[in-house]
């Protein structure tokens, strides 16, 4: 297995940059393309997370079987140890790509905190057992890609907006000649075909942003003492087969240490394969050629996690008793009327512990409604999306976001049984609306809602405008029946500002509480 | 304003009595309407073969259509739905209207609508994108309105409408030709002609519906088809102007022509068994001059 470090390191550059570019393409194709099935498994990053998997599985108290292909890695991770954080993951990438960029205060080798990981492991997991699901406020996936999609690629998208907005208004035609058929190209391969609008963007930036600041502090700061995905790993690599052996009677030169991004090596030149990242640079530097990777020896003992035992002890207990903490709050006992969720989203509590706030099905939404949720769901509902009508409406024949779902938080559903999912119920506003209000003829609503049979319909009214002249005008009302929320009329109201029809949580299919009165009781 | 209003005009101006030249603005439309306006209409099953039928009596396309002219040929394809749901222009039809203006030597072609559900699904739900992949001549483009591209026209003989957005290529080219499909529409009774050419607005578009008849209307001064083919190939009767329920659908195998807008409108809404003047926008789109509107005064031809 001993070879020369260059090449082996070479490789997992590849590898990086690899995964990397495989993660952007399906970043970029989670998104309508041309037809309502999306052709690649766009959600694959998160369903090969162990740490997602565990949580949103103790969380259900089922098996989440989307997650299956987490297995391969725990799998792999039983060989390789935690290759995955140096050759696959795209946040260590990106953070062994820009490190160079970062100042850093010192090149330590020493970990700060790392057994902060599996405190925050076990707290988590055991939080999301109890009814407080909180992975995808550490997962790095989820805070990449919520970032990415919510603030980085929108504000790309401005940026590249304005530039060409600025060269095709006041350049002469000779630039216009190149720069619109290079607008063309990149619409057509990397921008987003339209222009996004986000709740909590500047947040989700932040935390991302975050995780590179910390970079200051140490190398990898955060995959050697936040990670739980790393800390996961870390546990099933205790027990791997391939270990790296740092040489023994060498001289003083502490090259392998500095050189460790993740802090691996002590001392005494033992590699750890709780930290371990097999990134290969020890290899390479290690001017004696005196470290190797290999199958494990006999003699190679399995490291303590060093961890404070009452600590540890503590923050499980933490997480046994802050879910019980939930169902105190005012809406434990009437959630949020406005707070409406994707179709096909399991009942609130299931649903919050399966979302791993990973943002996917916001950036898939075609019509830019569903938005990252502030705290209308509570604390806990953070980044869980929701369907804001105002800023866009759900598409009747799209069911894209429950596709790209990694959890099955939002169940797939078939477009016959998107189109009678009930996910809420408009009400009008008969102060604001036009024709109830101002004897003015609208029904803009009417005209843009899509079920077959109409779930809004208008009755003819003779009404006092504010001329003080009878007018015969169209006033529209709501089927309840017949309206399954999608908030088209919502979205294309055209007054300014607040909309003269809302969409409500009323009626939604999967809360019974929120039945809408009617004459005859169904059940 | 019809002949007689004409007449009065030229003879009180000849008589020097009136210097009202604003009213002369209007000429050339009334002279236009000395000669009747030719309305065709044509039944077959054969979609595409129907649209070069229709035009026949009309002067085929070569009439509209020159040489190196830039086209525009706006369809409604504005509702995520398929071509059995009426909701938007038959593609065969928009196809055909494509390939004859290629044939009569279009140097562009455009084709694009605003869209009011999700852009890209209308374009290929409305199974008009891929009809016209079909159709490989780099002189076609179909695409999605860029947002730079709306500008701020002044309505001068507006008289709901001061201003509006429109976009540009609907402005500046050589010949506009409106393919709307014919249908219900639930506040103005029918979408046709006028009511397509929405399609080309920027903006806030549900303002248009305060009044929507006059400022369909107004919009009409400005953006003027050279010719308007209406599709009723298939027609919706009710829950326009999206539907979505084929039972809805009736099947007319029908298409209209005419280089008048108004009149185009007006016969095509026999079809729904109304009378014109029920239809807002055609009233008021006759009253500013831009168009016949009634039937007796058109020159009404059955296509072979």
């Amino acid at each position: 297995m001993k070879k020369k470090g260059v090449a082996l390191r070479l490789w997992r550059r590849l590898s990086q940059v690899f995964c990397f570019i495989l993660f952007l393409f399906l970043f970029i194709k989670t998104d309508y393309s041309g037809a309502n099935d999306l052709p690649y498994a766009v959600n694959i990053l998160f369903r090969i997370d162990p740490f997602l998997a565990a949580s949103a599985s103790l969380a259900t108290k089922t098996l989440v079987t989307l997650m299956w292909p987490s297995l391969i890695f725990i799998g792999l991770t039983f060989f390789l140890g935690r290759f995955f954080c140096g050759w696959i993951c795209p946040m260590g990438a990106l953070l062994d790509s820009t490190h160079g960029l970062i100042p850093h205060v010192h090149e330590g080798y020493k970990t700060r905190h790392e057994s902060l990981k599996y405190y925050l492991l076990g707290f988590l997991l055991i939080a999301a057992f109890f009814g407080l699901p909180a992975a995808g406020y550490f997962d790095p996936f989820s805070i990449l890609v919520r970032g990415l999609a919510i603030a980085i690629y929108p504000a790309l998208n401005v940026l590249a907006t304005s530039f060409f907005t600025f060269t095709y208004q006041q350049m002469p035609a000779w630039i216009n000649m190149v720069t619109e058929p290079l607008y063309g190209f990149l619409k057509a391969t990397i921008l987003p075909f339209r222009q996004n609008h986000y709740e909590l963007a500047f947040i989700s930036l932040f935390l991302l942003l975050t995780i590179f600041i910390l970079e200051r502090l140490e190398r990898r700061f955060f995959c050697r003492n936040i990670c739980p995905v790393g800390a996961f790993y870390a546990i099933v690599a205790r027990f791997s087969l391939m270990r790296g052996k740092g040489g023994t009677k060498c001289g003083k030169c502490r090259n392998c240490m500095s050189v460790c991004r993740m802090g691996a090596i002590d001392e005494e030149r033992t590699i750890s394969p709780l930290d371990c990242n097999l990134c290969m640079d020890c290899v390479d530097m290690c001017p004696g050629n005196k470290i190797s990777f290999s199958l494990q020896q006999k003699d190679v003992a399995r490291p303590a996690f060093r961890l404070s035992r009452r600590t540890f002890v503590s923050s499980l207990a933490a997480g046994a008793a802050l879910p019980f903490f939930l169902d105190t709050r005012t809406m434990a006992k009437r959630p949020d009327p406005f707070l409406v969720r994707p179709p096909g989203a399991l009942p609130e509590s299931e649903f919050l512990s399966r979302c791993v706030r990973c943002g996917e099905c916001m950036k898939v939404c075609i019509g830019n409604g569903l938005q990252p949720t502030f705290l209308s769901a509570g604390l806990e509902g953070i980044f869980s999306p929701r369907l804001q009508a105002r800023s866009g409406y759900c598409e009747f024949n799209c069911t894209l976001c429950g596709q790209v779902c990694p959890t099955g938080a939002l169940t797939e559903l078939t477009l016959k049984q998107k189109h009678i999912t009930k996910i809420g119920n408009v009400f009008f506003d008969k102060n604001r609306c036009l024709p109830y209000a101002k004897g003015i003829p609208c029904i803009v609503c009417e005209e843009h809602c899509p079920t077959p049979d109409k779930a809004i319909l208008f009755r003819e009214a003779q009404v006092l405008n504010s001329k003080g002249d009878t007018v015969l005008v169209k006033q529209p009302y709501l089927i309840d029946e017949r309206c399954i929320g999608c908030g088209i009329c919502e979205a294309k109201c055209p007054l300014p500002g607040k909309s003269a029809v809302r969409l409500t949580s009323g009626g939604e299919k999967r809360n019974p509480q929120n039945a809408l009165p009617t004459q005859t009781l169904l059940y | 304003m019809d002949r007689r209003d004409f007449l009065k005009q030229v003879m009180l101006w000849s008589a020097g009595i009136t210097t009202a030249i604003p009213s002369f603005q209007i000429v050339p439309e009334l002279l236009a309407m000395e000669k009747p306006s030719t309305v065709v209409h044509t039944k077959g099953k054969d979609y595409y073969a129907l649209v070069a039928r229709v035009l026949e009596p009309l002067g085929t396309i070569s009439k509209f259509v020159k040489t190196g002219d830039q086209v525009v040929i706006k369809p409604n394809m504005a509702w995520d739905r398929n071509p059995a749901q009426a909701a938007n222009t038959h593609p065969q039809v928009v196809k055909a209207l494509v390939e004859l203006s290629l044939d009569a030597g279009a140097n562009k072609i455009m084709v694009f609508d605003r869209t009011c559900n999700e852009e890209r699904r209308c374009y290929v739900n409305s199974g008009i994108q891929d009809a016209l992949k079909t159709v490989k001549n780099k002189r076609l483009k179909i695409y999605h309105p860029d947002t730079r591209k709306f500008v701020p026209v002044d309505i001068k003989q507006g008289k709901a409408v001061r201003r509006l957005e429109i976009y540009k290529d609907a402005l500046e080219a050589d010949t506009y030709i409106n393919v709307p499909v014919a249908k219900h529409h639930s506040l103005s009774r029918l979408t046709l002609g006028l009511k397509n050419s929405m399609g080309v607005l920027g903006g806030n578009r549900g303002q248009m519906h305060h009044n929507l008849g006059q400022k369909l209307a107004d919009l009409a001064t400005v953006v003027r088809p050279k010719l308007t083919v209406i599709d009723a190939t298939r027609i919706l009767l009710r829950n326009g102007p999206q539907g979505g329920d084929t039972d809805d659908v009736k099947v007319l195998d029908t298409i209209v022509a005419s280089a008048d807008p108004v009149a185009c409108d007006a016969y095509a809404t026999t079809l729904f068994d109304l009378q014109p003047e029920e239809i807002d926008s055609t009233v008021a789109a006759y009253k500013l001059g831009l168009g016949e509107m009634d039937l007796a005064r058109m020159q009404i031809i059955q296509a072979a």
